[in-house]
């Protein structure tokens, strides 16, 4: 033991046996470190669950498959179509050690590490062209372009925010997925093998040349869109690759009957060899239909979400909010979208802070601001940027501007990013965010202060009396910045109760109280939009006349959007008061019978529910009497909560036939209409079925006469998952006749 | 184990009795042979040993008192959870099995009671657990206690899986304790 100064090394064996020898079989000394962590990462020599050396009597350490044996044309499509299989499996989140790297052809490409191309094959010796296997000439190529499709998405998913094992297995194992060669050396590989396939097509029969030709030019337009994603210009070359893709799907889909499956080209032995501590686990095995539903989504959606990028009229202005809209309606698709999809939605949207590769960060932003609170206003001037005398009213406006979008900006953004996660994590960010959102609400109302003055801004009694005098009422002012993140804050704490829904957090008897709150913070969302509209109808009239023909158009859109919003949000307060009705008096009925719960008490229950909100100062979080009180509403009578529910259901319905009619402008879905429009008609029918619910209680209820519960009235109810229902965030209950004699 | 002979029994003749370290040699491999039955990963001895030496008091036994085999376990930490300001002691119910052919009798909750009990003994302020979300067993059992669901973990375990972080809170939050609302990071069991 040289060279490392200072330390003098010397032998403790005998002292350390000594010491050990005191412990008893099992004592533990641990300092403070030994976390659970390390616990579990310690493994056991000889257990062959976690030692990866540990083989069984007779088992040899590698697999013995012989990788230059001649090939049929059959097989190596066997072959192509297993390896679909593995590479879906990967891109739904199991690692490469289970999927692509159990292949005994890749695994021998890619080990050693090959230096030049022509090493990267499985065959290592030299053989002349034209004396190879064609077979094994194909087989190569289609791998080739497989493992370098697999480096670039891997690259790609790495740059973006994703969960690494939760969404997605970057882990390589210190193998190179052909990190240094050059695409299209490689393309003119697949392209020379597909030159082969056709030369030899004769001698293979049509069939199984045209099956390898069709699963060789998936490879190649796989490439082709990965290497035109980069790009955020121009979706519709961008759609190319990925619409021949589907097409040629479809073929290779028809022609699987061609394949002969060659299992033994496929080895769990290879992990042995891979950098990992972990043992050899067993094969991801996707069905074919499984692989091929699958593959077919992942096109479609790699076709759809260029549709963000397909904004026409940059003149409109509308980005963020629609893209909004784009966004939660692209990624609350079942099944959600595949991380590599969201990893391209995520890059075209913010890659390099730069939104849709056009637009800045402040150009988004001040759209947005410009449709919410702030149309036509000369807070958002950029002439304000010009002026340099400080003393200007227009040189602070825009500074204090810049201040807010300062501040405002990655919040912003932020809410975005979140909503490119897998569902859990949307939730569990959004819990953050309104906390964040908290601040930057008050921060903003700091700004608007300072911008009123500026502009000498005049208050006014809001809500408005209708009286002439009204003295005594205290006057108050826009505040434009603060209500914009006021309503931001509010629209993400609505989504966290209703992803709630969506994930089957809360528990049946939960749900007349969450369907409450959620209608309590519409109904804040409610009064806000009136609020901002108000003042903003106020200062359509102070500027009438003197308003150019933009701001004009300025002011009615953002008319339009208030008129949205705010229609929206009622739908959404009468939707939620139904199901609250409607679940109260289930409850109230004996349909729904909480558990004992003899550890808990409904109290601590709300707290632990009501957590994410219990921070939020506006709006302040309901008691839990006041919770209580208007979950229940123990005042009315059985027989009225289901009349209201139902009144609220017309209601709701009415709303919803009205939004259905909207056109893709009016409802900000330009490019996502279709499955916006999905969205609209699946809440219909949940209004429609939580409609019957409604009327066969009711039924019941009149048959059997007031007081009757549970069993008595003849009645089963039943909660389905989310998931499986009309919408993922209204729950409906289903309902059964049962006999009661029984 | 023969399916039918045990199927009769009450589980009101099992024996429940807490840990010690003096019953290691006796129990700890029929311990891990019973957890390890549904896990696809086995957990090493250390991670066994990192529960029982520090909290074998929050772990409990059914035992068949006829031949004194292992029906049932429980293995649980307590201990202050950082990330909340102030820390809250919190409790984590790590492991729980029951042979299959004792199922249905009552024998996990009784644990899982236990195990409350002597957490709410130690003052904890909250228990918490994760569990798989198509262990609808599972589930109901903690339902019935108390536990609700706070948040879902996706593709949680190895297998591809979603989880369910259950949470029973045993005293009632401080209101000014800030942002942990997520009753936060996953601890590391997969």
């Amino acid at each position: 033991m040289g060279g490392s100064e200072g330390i003098v090394a010397f032998d403790i064996t005998k002292k350390f046996r000594a010491a050990a020898g005191t412990l008893e079989l099992g004592e533990l000394v641990k300092d403070d470190f030994f976390s659970l962590f390390e616990s579990v990462g310690a493994l056991e020599i000889m257990d062959p669950k976690m030692d990866s050396g540990c083989l069984a009597p007779g088992e040899s350490l590698d697999e013995d498959y012989d990788v230059t044996r001649p090939l049929s044309p059959g097989e190596v499509i066997g072959i192509i179509d297993q390896l679909f299989c593995l590479e879906m499996a990967w891109y739904q989140g199991y690692p490469l050690s289970q999927t692509l790297l159990t292949n005994v052809y890749i695994d021998r490409m890619l080990e050693p590490e090959p230096l030049i191309l022509q090493d990267a094959d499985f065959i290592r010796e030299r053989i002349a062209k034209e004396q190879r296997d064609p077979m094994h000439v194909v087989l190569r190529a289609y791998c080739l372009g497989l493992v370098k499709c697999c480096w670039y998405i891997n690259d790609r998913i790495k740059f973006e925010h994703y969960y690494e094992e939760e969404d997605f297995v970057t882990n390589t194992y210190h193998r190179s997925l052909l990190d240094s060669f050059d695409l299209n050396d490689i393309n003119d590989e697949i392209m020379a093998a597909r030159r082969l396939v056709h030369s030899i097509r004769h001698r293979i029969g049509n069939e199984l040349a045209q099956a390898l030709g069709f699963r060789l030019e998936l490879r190649t337009a796989f490439l082709r869109a990965i290497e035109l994603s980069v790009m955020r210009s121009n979706p519709e070359s961008l759609s190319l690759p990925w619409t021949q893709m589907k097409a040629v799907w479809e073929m290779i889909y028809q022609s699987r009957h061609l394949g002969q499956p060659v299992p033994e080209a496929f080895s769990t032995k290879i992990q042995r060899r891979l950098a990992s501590t972990m043992p050899p686990r067993p094969i991801v095995k996707l069905s074919t239909e499984e692989t091929y539903k699958h593959f077919k989504k992942l096109f479609v959606d790699g076709i759809n979400v260029l549709n963000v990028l397909n904004y026409h009229d940059s003149q409109s202005l509308l980005v963020l909010t629609y893209h909004q809209n784009f966004v939660m309606t692209f990624q609350s698709q079942k099944p959600q979208p595949l991380v590599y999809i969201r990893t391209l939605l995520q890059s075209f949207l913010f890659k390099d802070m730069i939104i849709l590769g056009k637009l800045s960060i402040r150009h988004v932003l001040d759209d947005d601001l410009s449709l919410v609170v702030l149309p036509a206003s000369k807070f958002l001037d950029p002439a304000n940027d010009l002026v340099e005398a400080p003393h200007h009213p227009r040189y602070a406006l825009a500074h204090q501007m810049e201040l807010f979008r300062q501040r405002a900006a990655q919040s912003y953004l932020d809410i975005f990013r979140a909503f490119c996660q897998n569902r859990c994590r949307i939730r569990r960010t959004l819990c953050h965010s309104i906390q964040d959102w908290e601040t930057v609400q008050v921060d903003a109302e700091e700004i608007d202060q300072l911008l009123r003055l500026q502009i000498d801004e005049k208050p006014h009694v809001y809500p408005p009396t209708g009286d002439e005098d009204t003295s005594g009422v205290e006057p108050t002012y826009s505040l434009p910045l603060s209500s914009w993140a006021y309503l931001y804050k509010l629209r993400l704490m609505e989504w966290i109760v209703q992803l709630g829904f969506e994930l089957d957090i809360y528990a049946p008897d939960e749900l007349a109280g969450m369907y409450w709150y959620l209608s309590d913070l519409a109904r804040h969302r409610a009064r806000l939009v009136d609020r901002i509209s108000y003042f903003t109808k106020l200062r359509a009239a102070e500027e009438k006349g003197g308003a150019t023909a933009a701001q004009e158009a300025a002011f009615i859109r953002s008319k339009h959007y208030l008129y949205q919003a705010s229609f929206d949000a009622a739908i959404t307060w009468e939707m939620a008061d139904a199901m609250s009705n409607m679940y109260a008096a289930l409850g109230r009925l004996g349909l729904i019978v909480p558990p004992p719960r003899p550890y808990s008490t409904d109290e601590l229950r709300y707290d632990v529910r009501m957590k994410p909100f219990g921070t939020i100062g506006l709006p302040e979080l309901p008691s839990w009497e006041v919770y209580r009180a208007s979950t229940d509403r123990a005042q009315v009578e059985t027989e009225k909560l289901l009349e209201d529910a139902r009144l609220s259901l017309e209601q709701a319905q009415r709303g919803l036939e009205v939004v259905a009619r909207m056109s893709e402008k009016e409802s900000f879905s330009v490019g996502c209409y279709e499955r916006w429009l999905g969205g609209v008609t699946g809440q219909i029918r949940a209004v429609e079925k939580a409609g019957v619910v409604v009327e066969v209680v009711m039924r019941k209820l009149e048959e059997k006469g007031e007081g009757t519960k549970g069993k008595e009235l003849g009645l089963k109810v039943g909660i389905g998952k989310a998931a499986e229902g009309e919408h993922e965030w209204w729950v409906v209950p289903t309902v059964e006749e049962i006999d009661q004699r029984a | 184990m023969e399916q039918t002979s045990h199927h009769d029994r009450l589980p009101r003749e099992l024996k429940y009795i807490q840990y010690e370290h003096r019953l290691e040699t006796q129990y700890l491999p029929a311990i891990r042979a019973l957890i390890s039955k549904d896990l696809s990963e086995p957990y090493s001895i250390y991670v066994y040993r990192y529960f029982l030496y520090q909290w074998g008091h929050l772990c409990y036994l059914a035992i068949d008192p006829n031949d004194s085999s292992l029906v049932g376990v429980i293995i649980c930490k307590l201990e202050a959870h950082a990330s909340h300001s102030p820390p809250t002691l919190r409790g984590y119910i790590a492991m729980l099995a029951v042979q299959s052919t004792y199922r249905g009798h009552g024998v996990a909750t009784t644990l899982v009671k236990m195990a409350i009990d002597s957490m709410k003994a130690r003052n904890a302020d909250e228990v918490v657990l994760e569990t798989e979300e198509t262990n609808i067993p599972a589930m109901r059992l903690y339902e019935r206690l108390g536990f609700l669901r706070s948040k879902k973990l996706h593709r949680y375990y190895l297998n591809g899986n979603s989880a369910y972080r259950l949470v029973l809170l045993l005293k009632p939050v401080d209101p000014d304790s800030a942002a942990d609302l997520a009753l936060d990071e996953a601890d590391i069991y997969r």
